[in-house]
């Protein structure tokens, strides 16, 4: 018994998530037809011509995207936020630890996203140094 | 025509230039320098899509992007 009501808790977990990653999806999509807010849309918008075709495909299934760090080529991944919403991985893909920079400016998660990966992949030894470090909570996908 | 894309609390900001135009490409210039002068950071991408960091102007980038110093959060 405990073992099916197990199996259905896993059942109704799955359903939950994959029911939010799709409402998140349509939301991403109906803002950027622009009816949502026009500045979210337009950070979405410059993030997705700036992603490789790879991280554009991960963070439209997942809403995260990975990044190689410039110096040390270990694996970071960012994932749809303003803040601790970077994680570095491990040589199996796991999350490791968090890391916390943003642009001083107030933006927009899209644009926040961007410059994180631009600051990794092009001066990751310069981002750490600004950062703080966190323990990851957040279980990927 | 280039574009200069400046992240701001709008999303971006856009400044088009034509870049065969010696006062315009003056004032994309300026613009450069004045933002990297106060701490933005400037991008372009290669011919690939690679960003890298560009700390002197290029008028011959399509595409420039700004955004402001990293802290930690």
């Amino acid at each position: 018994m405990f073992a099916k009501l197990h199996i259905a808790n896993g059942h109704f977990r799955r359903l939950l998530t994959n029911g939010w990653r799709g409402a998140r999806a349509s939301w991403d999509w109906y803002c950027e037809l622009g009816h949502g807010n026009e500045s979210e849309a337009r950070g979405l918008r410059l993030l997705r011509e700036w992603l490789s075709p790879e991280q554009l495909a991960q963070y439209d299934a997942h809403r995260h995207f990975d990044v190689t760090g410039c110096h040390s080529g270990k694996r970071y991944r960012i994932r749809h936020g303003i803040g601790t919403n970077i994680h570095e991985l491990d040589d199996a893909g796991r999350l490791k630890s968090g890391w916390c920079f943003v642009p001083r400016d107030c933006l927009v998660a899209g644009d926040v996203m961007l410059a994180q990966k631009i600051a990794l992949e092009t001066n990751e030894q310069g981002a750490l140094a600004v950062a703080r470090k966190f323990a990851p909570r957040w279980s990927a996908p | 025509m280039a574009t200069q894309i400046v992240m701001d609390h709008n999303g971006d900001s856009r400044h088009k230039f034509d870049p065969k135009d010696a006062e315009a490409l003056l004032k994309a210039e300026e613009r450069f320098k004045q933002l990297t002068g106060s701490g933005f950071t400037a991008a372009v991408r290669t011919p690939s899509g690679e960003p890298v960091i560009t700390r002197r102007f290029d008028p011959t980038a399509e595409e420039t992007l700004f955004f402001s110093r990293l802290v930690g959060g």
